[in-house]
């Protein structure tokens, strides 16, 4: 035997139909015999019988009944569908569900918190502000903000005294974790070492504070030369009690110390071109906001293109929050600027103005801030295909020193 | 003719052990104590109420006497009966 109920009934959607006639029963032989499913008939007097059937068979059953006389009422609605539908029909009840959900929406979508650790009050307090003014504050959308590592670059740059800044987002919280930057304390006891050269040149300025200097003021050194030696010759006079024992020692070794600027120089060759292009931003800007889901983007907002001829796209996606899930929709903010093309062209003199320009760039670049440049000189120059071919001298002056610990070898 | 086709048919039963149900054309009931009945290929439903069934199968009737009848489910050509059945009658015409 078959099972012959099944939850497809319950799913799809049942009536109770209530026959009323003379033999009523033969109706529903007559609807059984055309393939309607009938179950639960139940004959409740001789005029009356009542049975289900399927939701989805009601029109064949009203064809039926009209080449007949039987009179058929629906007594009962059952299954899903009347379930919705009656549910459906309470309006207040659907309003207050769709608000409710749209406003969990809302709520996860809002910073409820920003949690600070790791650093001490006014520090605490500055990022604070800090984030303020990026927007990162309770109340703020999550979608308006900048990606954690945005946020946390920015941090870094803008408040000095962090080292290190973790921002996490985590649900509606924002977890910020700062390390403050301590003026490490001069390691102690120090290792002996000498000062080598870093870099050959001729030495100009020499301030030694810890250590016996080894060369002078406009010697010329090669790297590797010892400029401040951290061995000295001790002359056991003034000592001599307390280091009888060790009156072999001669060579003490220390720490040296000191400040050697010396002029160096370095010749850099580069290409300059004659014509040259560079893209420009006019400042004319407009913004678009899609929806998106999966691949497909519905425009939300600014739905025309603008009437740039060359623009500058920058896309930022932000993902929405549902509690703590991150739903497949996210928003999508595009920044359209428009951009130039501008092709210009430079004399030979004025390319080789802005080639040393670029290699002195390069060098500071390279060398750190303390490096001087004190002069460059151009050593060559030739055009060859519309680009000027540059061999360019350039001296500078700065700190040559390099530690060398000394080896004891115990 | 008709009774050389019902001769053919039940050769073909006894002979090739084929179902009689379906060869001599009758009904297949299942009957589960007192209180379930079920018919397959019966041809028409005679008469109903909550103390009896009167269904056509192909030669007369079979009549359900009982108590409490429901109609568990119809089919084209089956039905379940359920409720206390007290018998079960083959009226030949």
């Amino acid at each position: 035997m078959k099972k012959f109920r099944n939850g497809s009934d319950n799913i799809a959607g049942y009536v109770t139909i209530l026959v009323k006639g003379t033999a009523p029963e033969l109706f529903f032989q007559k609807c059984a015999s055309e393939g309607i499913r009938v179950w639960d008939v139940k004959k409740n007097d001789k005029e009356s019988c009542e049975g289900n059937i399927r939701l989805s068979d009601i029109k064949k059953m009203k064809t039926i009944r009209r080449k007949t006389i039987y009179k058929v009422s629906f007594i009962g609605r059952n299954g899903y569908p009347f379930l919705i539908s009656r549910f459906f029909r309470k309006k207040p009840l659907v309003i207050g569900l769709i608000f409710s959900f749209l406003l969990f929406l809302l709520l996860s979508n809002i910073i409820w918190e920003v949690k600070i650790t790791g650093v001490p009050k006014d520090i605490e307090e500055k990022i604070d502000k800090q984030l303020t003014s990026y927007g990162v504050h309770p109340g703020a959308w999550l979608f308006s903000l900048k990606t954690p590592t945005e946020i946390q670059q920015k941090l870094i740059e803008d408040i000095p005294e962090l080292l290190w800044a973790g921002v996490d987002q985590k649900g509606t919280t924002f977890y910020l974790e700062g390390v403050e930057k301590i003026i490490v304390q001069e390691a102690d006891p120090k290792q002996p070492r000498n000062l080598v050269a870093s870099k050959k040149g001729v030495i100009t300025k020499m301030y030694v504070s810890k250590g016996t200097p080894m060369v002078k003021v406009n010697d010329y050194v090669e790297p590797g030369d010892i400029l401040v030696s951290g061995s000295l010759q001790n002359i056991e006079e003034s000592n001599s009690e307390e280091k009888d024992e060790e009156e072999k020692q001669v060579v003490e070794h220390i720490a040296a110390e000191a400040e050697i600027t010396a002029n160096t120089w370095y010749e850099v060759s580069l290409t300059v071109p004659l014509e040259y292009n560079y893209e420009q931003l006019t400042g004319n800007v407009e913004k678009k906001f899609y929806l998106k889901t999966g691949n497909f983007q519905l425009p939300i907002w600014g739905f025309k293109e603008p009437p740039y001829e060359d623009i500058h796209r920058e896309i930022t996606e932000n993902k929405l929050n549902f509690l703590k899930w991150e739903l497949p929709v996210s928003i999508i903010e595009t920044v359209l600027s428009e951009k130039q093309y501008i092709a210009e062209e430079r004399t030979k003199e004025e390319a080789i103005e802005a080639g040393i320009e670029q290699a002195v760039i390069k060098l500071k670049q390279e060398l750190g801030p303390d490096a001087k440049i004190l002069s460059e000189k151009v050593l060559h120059e030739t055009i060859e295909r519309g680009k000027v071919k540059l061999s360019l001298y350039v001296s500078v002056e700065e700190n040559i020193v390099k530690l060398a610990p000394i080896n004891q070898g115990d | 003719m008709g009774k050389w086709q019902q001769r053919f048919r039940s050769l073909l039963t006894e002979q090739f052990s084929l179902p009689s149900d379906v060869i001599l054309e009758m009904p297949r009931i299942t009957i589960i104590g007192h209180i379930h009945f079920y018919i397959e290929n019966h041809q028409g439903l005679a008469t109903y109420s909550e103390n009896e069934l009167k269904l056509k199968v192909n030669k007369g009737y079979v009549q359900i006497k009982g108590s409490s009848f429901v109609l568990k489910m119809m089919l084209p050509k089956e039905i379940l009966l359920e409720g206390t059945i007290s018998e079960v009658k083959f009226l030949m015409n």
